[in-house]
């Protein structure tokens, strides 16, 4: 497998790591109202080089980036320790989700937006009752004069305590479970909304619980056909679950970071970890290049799934454990990765994915 | 894969489902099936140029062969003339290359002596653990500065039987009687540690299969055990480990990659022989079946040229200890990249 890289991509990489040498700075936390804003202000900036949205057509304001160049920029972004990024629901869910079910009307509308930072974006999918369960959801759209009306209640929704619309899946019948659910967009401020924050455990409200009481939604805010919301939501998870959501470069600059920390508190009785860590994420690295030569099946990206959430926490509890009690700059990262073997379908799930679809185990 | 390399790959593959009888092969006094190997020569599974009498195979093409024979662990002489036909390319010894590399791409079979940890070793002294050492008819050795070609007049050898039955090993009493056939190339140790974990995704991916397999058959509580959603998850983490080796072993071209490789793969492939014994139950205790060809196997992979805690420590000095942050295992990739923060 060659990883080496054409001129074009060389030079790609050269720009954005100068301009990101020029214009990282630390931000507040996202999960601040204040913070959120910051973030907003960085989604812009990255907009106005276009380098918010690289893969993206340059009609909505990306690069038209190859797969290569898109890991590129991302490994350039981790390593260079720019601040998370707020717009990543939309960017990575709902857009690809528009890219094959929306309508150009809908793409040509939403997508600008979202690359600028203007409209940051929502996942209303988990129920109080519908987790890892999904297709058990109990929120119903019914029809009215010129769309839908939202009713029932939606949770774990990450970015919605400041963001400004929402994607979610609603029960619009007939039919049971997998069938009659239909993807629809909603607006957080729109009338009959009503955002609860949740505080996480670090005490910051990084997602908040939804109410929905007769929220309109418009005809031209359904997505895909109406009643074949779980096929279009499901082209969401694969994307949720794999390469676009989660890039190698996170992980390899954090296990940089690691090696580092390691440099300057040196504990041989954790050496072995450090190293493993380390090979963790280039093992991912060298995986999901391995996926530029040979395209993926969706259920693989269960598989990337499983392996980057297991890493992250793997990488974090071994810097905590060099550190001891304090850990400056990884208690936050270490608490959020303890979410990723949970969200985008829990590892469990994940499990039963690979065993029945690519295994084929029996159920 | 292009279709040259699939349809090499189901050329291999038919020719062991076939001909490969691992059982018999052991218990044959070389400890392989001469026929089989004359086969593979005839495929064209060695790395040898077309100039000295071989197929052209590159690397991707070896290492398909390797993969099915991992996959079969059908004991074969071509890892060890895989490496000694690359350590001779490597000296740029044009006569040397002439003489013996047609004779190797013949089915002569060849072997390297060399120190994994990449050490200087002596010409004269005991080697361990030789691939193929007591049979192979072209012994080069290396002193960590040239190869040499081992005169064999006056050397002894011997089988030295290991766990693992289906790998040969010997060791070799050098007597210093060698000729220099030009520098030695530590990127050698690369080529190994790639070409190994070729052949342990084999291993590692046949032993998930049979595992797969067995647990859709197997009934208990009136279900195949596979549909217990215990032993579902224990085969879907085989199959990420899989997966993911089989990454790291397509990526092992550099020292850092081919090193992770090693690392990688080994672990990968022990553990999931050790699950294939735990997920067969008690028929995977017994010799009739094959689990413990596949643990063995593993077991002795891992230690064939320097167990992964040899190569994590070298990592580790590589990665952790120096003033500069390691290259990543591909350096073309990240030529530069900044890590201070």
């Amino acid at each position: 497998m060659d990883l080496s890289l054409d001129a074009e991509t060389l030079e790609f990489q050269a720009e954005v790591r100068s301009w990101l040498a020029a214009h990282v700075r630390p931000l507040s936390s996202m999960d601040t109202e204040h913070g959120f804003e910051e973030h907003r202000s960085w989604e812009r900036l990255l907009a106005s080089e276009r380098l918010s949205v690289v893969s993206w057509p340059s009609t909505y304001g990306g690069r038209e980036a190859s797969l290569l160049q898109w890991l590129v920029f991302e490994e350039e972004y981790h390593a260079s320790g720019a601040p998370g990024r707020v717009s990543q629901n939309g960017i990575f869910l709902l857009a690809p989700t528009l890219f094959a079910f929306g309508s150009d009307e809908q793409r040509s509308r939403i997508l600008p937006a979202m690359a600028s930072g203007d409209e940051v974006w929502a996942q209303a999918w988990s129920e109080p009752e519908a987790g890892s369960d999904l297709a058990s959801l109990r929120s119903t759209a019914v029809r009215c004069d010129g769309g839908w009306l939202l009713r029932g209640q939606k949770t774990w929704s990450s970015r919605a305590a400041f963001a400004d619309r929402a994607f979610g899946l609603f029960r619009t019948g007939p039919g049971e479970r997998h069938r009659g659910l239909t993807y629809l967009l909603f607006d957080l401020r729109s009338e009959g909304v009503t955002v609860r924050p949740i505080d996480q455990l670090d005490g910051e409200p990084g997602f908040a619980e939804i109410f929905l009481d007769d929220v309109f939604v418009p005809d031209r805010d359904v997505v895909g056909e109406v009643g074949d919301g779980w096929r279009v939501a499901m082209s969401t998870a694969g994307n949720e679950r794999g390469l676009t959501l989660r890039s190698p470069g996170r992980f390899t600059a954090a296990a940089s970071r690691l090696v580092e920390l390691y440099r300057k508190n040196p504990d041989p009785a954790l050496r072995d970890r450090v190293v493993d860590a380390w090979i963790g994420a280039q093992a991912y690295r060298l995986h999901t290049f391995g996926a530029l030569a040979q395209p993926r099946s969706g259920p693989a990206a269960s598989v990337t799934k499983v392996f980057w959430s297991e890493l992250d926490v793997a990488l974090h509890e071994t810097a905590l454990d060099l550190l001891g009690e304090v850990a400056p700059g990884w208690r936050d990262g270490w608490l959020f990765s303890l979410s990723g073997p949970i969200y985008a379908g829990t590892n469990e799930i994940q499990r039963n994915v690979i065993a029945e679809r690519i295994l084929g185990l029996p159920r | 894969m292009t279709p040259e390399q699939l349809a090499l790959r189901d050329t291999v593959r038919s020719l062991l489902d076939k001909h490969s009888d691992v059982r018999a092969a052991i218990e044959t006094p070389h400890g392989y099936d001469k026929d089989v190997w004359a086969r593979l020569c005839d495929i064209g599974a060695l790395p040898i140029p077309e100039r000295y009498g071989g197929s052209g195979a590159g690397r991707a093409e070896t290492h398909i062969a390797l993969e099915e024979l991992g996959r079969t662990l059908t004991p074969s002489p071509l890892l060890a003339s895989t490496i000694a036909s690359r350590a001779l390319l490597a000296t740029g010894n044009e006569e040397a290359c002439d003489r013996l590399l047609p004779r190797i791409a013949d089915g002569t079979v060849a072997t390297l002596v060399w120190p994994w940890d990449n050490g200087r070793s002596s010409l004269d002294g005991t080697a361990r653990y030789v691939l193929d050492g007591d049979l192979a008819e072209i012994v080069l050795a290396t002193d960590g500065t040239g190869l040499y070609e081992i005169d064999l007049a006056g050397v002894t050898r011997e089988h030295t039987p290991t766990m693992d039955q289906t790998r040969r090993l010997a060791t070799i009493h050098l007597t210093g009687a060698a000729t220099l056939l030009g520098p030695w190339s530590r990127h050698v140790r690369d080529i190994a540690l790639a070409a190994l974990a070729a052949e342990q995704v084999g291993a590692a991916a046949r032993a998930l299969e049979l595992t797969v397999e067995y647990s859709k058959t197997r009934v208990q509580f009136g279900k195949p055990i596979g549909s217990f959603q215990a032993l579902k998850h224990r085969m879907a983490d085989m199959h990420v480990l899989v997966e993911t080796a089989r990454s790291a072993a397509l990526a092992a071209t550099d020292e850092v990659s081919a090193a992770v490789a090693k690392v990688y793969c080994s672990e990968a492939l022990f553990k999931v022989a050790a699950e294939m014994v735990q997920l067969h139950g008690g028929i995977a205790i017994t010799w009739e079946h094959d689990a413990h060809l596949y643990l063995k196997r593993a077991h002795g992979s891992t230690q064939l040229f320097g167990s992964p805690q040899v190569h994590l420590a070298r990592l580790a000095a590589t990665c952790l200890d120096r003033d500069q942050p390691p290259e990543p295992a591909s350096r073309k990739m990240r030529r530069n990249v900044g890590h201070s923060r």
